[in-house]
Parts: structure tokens; C-alpha cells; sequence
């Protein structure tokens, strides 16, 4: 099952931000697949969601970069600012409670693994 | 692993920079990623030219500067007042129409006694006519493109203007 881009682009810095909790620096790519890679391919973030929001993450201080030269050309990695951990885990947090309530709302009844 | 030349890697960064792409932060994270996937698709053998349409044909819906475009945009709305459109409405009828009323109140304090509480038409008629601001605002607003809306449109901000506060201002201007 594919989830609607509304639905992607509301939890994609979320996404982001704790993806860079765990992992210490990433670049666009490597965001990209490693996202498709722990849910399974069922949620798949385009370049067109995933560079706009990593440029407002930076421009609002939550992320840092830093260049490496792959041959010719340049490399940017993406990482947590101190400001940008604390977001991490308010992000979650809050999402967290979101889906309970939306759980709760929508009658869900979880599922049994 | 298979690496992509330096003449391919300008031939990419010079077709994004074609395709609308200014930002040089945008254009290196771009053309890294599509080198990557480009890389990883050519080791299995497949044309060059054929395999950079494909690949760059997937970063986009229309035209490719929508990512520009939408990385703009967000930086845009990061610098701007950001009001819900009750809150717009409420914060533009206190500008407008609170000084107005404030000052027919004021009036009607000072003057009402002696001049028998019937407001002169300098008074009131203003109040009327400057009621009627947020009324096309609101048809800024309405004109205002959908994605646009909690924004508070540039255009709004000409038609506030500074007349309302000049009006309460009794000296030096003259009363209409």
C-alpha cells in the first residue's frame, strides 16, 4: 500500500529530522533510500518533497551541512544541530500522540503481530 | 563500480542549470543525486543519454524548476507573518475599524453634551467608507492563489495604508 502525499509531505520533516537522529550524517540519497528501505518501499520520498524541506530544515538552523568533493563533483551531507535534536524528538513525540488520538478517533483497532 | 566521466557530469549540471535550476545548493545536491542513480543504473550496461532523460524525467511532474520553485517558496514563508485567515480579519478590523470607533466614541464623549449626540456627517461618513477596506482585502484574499491562503498577501498591504491613522490625527490635517 502507497500512502497519499498529503500524508508523506505531513510527516516528512519528521521523517527527516529522525532519520538524522539515528544516523549521524546523510546525504539526499541516501535519505531517499534508506526511507524506502525500513518501510518496505511503501513510502517513497520524491526529490522534489525531500530538498525544498531539507533547505527550510537548514535555513531554520535545524541542520548542518558539510561538502565532500565525489570526483568533480559535491556532496552535501546533512546533520543534526544541537537545535535540530531537540526538534527530532518533539517531532516524534508529537506525531506519536498524534496517531494515538487519530487511533482512538478513527476507532483503529491495532493490529496482532 | 561505474563512474561517470567529467564531461557527463558537466553535460548534467549544465541541463539542471537549463531546466530552471539556480540555486547552487540545489544544483549540487541535485546533480549528485542523479549521478548516484545514474551510476548505479549504468553498471547494468545502459545508454548514457537514454538513461539521464529517464532518470531526470522522475524529479518532476511539469518541468524540473518546480523544485526550485517549491524550495523558494518555503524559505519565503519561513520570513513571513503567517496568520490564519480569522486571525487576518480580526487583526485587519481592530487597524481599521478600531480607530474609527474609538474616535466617533471619543466624539461623542467630548462633543456629545452640546452638540446633542447627533454625529456630523465628517464623523461618521468616514467610518463608513473605511469600513469598507477589509471588504477588498477579503477580495484579495479570494483572488489569492489557494496555496497562499493563511499568508497575508503583499498586495493587502498597499490598500491598509496609513489613512485611518492620519484621519485621527486632528492637526495638521484638515477635516474632510
Amino acid at each position: 500500500m502507497n500512502y497519499s502525499t498529503e500524508l508523506i509531505k505531513g510527516t516528512l520533516k519528521t521523517i527527516i529530522l529522525k532519520l538524522l537522529a539515528d544516523n549521524k550524517k546523510m546525504y539526499g540519497y541516501e535519505i531517499t533510500q534508506k526511507v524506502k528501505e525500513l518501510t518496505l518501499d511503501r513510502i517513497q520520498i520524491t526529490e522534489g518533497a525531500l530538498y525544498p524541506t531539507l533547505h527550510a530544515l537548514e535555513a531554520d538552523k535545524l541542520v548542518t551541512t558539510e561538502t565532500e568533493y565525489i570526483g568533480k563533483r559535491i556532496r552535501k551531507y546533512y546533520s543534526l544541530s544541537p537545535t535540530g535534536k531537540a526538534q527530532a524528538r518533539e517531532k516524534v513525540k508529537e506525531l506519536a500522540s498524534f496517531m494515538d488520538t487519530m487511533i482512538s478517533l478513527l476507532d483503529i483497532k491495532p493490529k496482532m503481530t | 563500480m561505474y563512474s561517470l566521466s567529467e564531461q557527463h557530469i558537466d553535460f548534467i549540471l549544465a541541463d539542471i542549470n537549463a531546466r530552471g535550476i539556480r540555486l547552487e545548493s540545489l544544483q549540487c545536491d541535485l546533480l549528485d543525486h542523479i549521478c548516484v542513480i545514474i551510476e548505479q543504473k549504468l553498471e547494468k550496461e545502459e545508454d548514457f543519454e537514454s538513461c539521464y532523460e529517464a532518470t531526470i524525467r522522475a524529479f518532476y511532474q511539469q518541468e524540473l524548476r518546480e523544485i526550485e520553485e517549491e524550495t523558494i517558496f518555503l524559505l519565503a514563508c519561513r520570513n513571513r507573518l503567517t496568520l490564519s485567515r480569522n486571525q487576518f480579519f480580526l487583526l485587519l478590523f481592530a487597524i481599521f475599524i478600531g480607530p474609527f470607533v474609538s474616535y466617533d466614541l471619543a466624539w461623542l464623549v467630548t462633543s456629545g453634551p452640546t452638540a446633542g449626540w447627533n454625529i456630523p456627517i465628517h464623523i461618521w461618513a468616514p467610518t463608513v467608507v473605511y469600513s469598507l477596506f477589509p471588504l477588498l482585502i477579503l477580495l484579495v484574499l479570494l483572488l489569492t492563489p489557494e496555496r497562499l491562503d493563511p499568508l497575508i498577501p503583499a498586495k493587502s498591504k498597499i490598500l491598509l495604508g496609513i489613512r485611518p491613522f492620519i484621519k485621527i490625527i486632528p492637526y495638521p490635517f484638515p477635516r474632510i
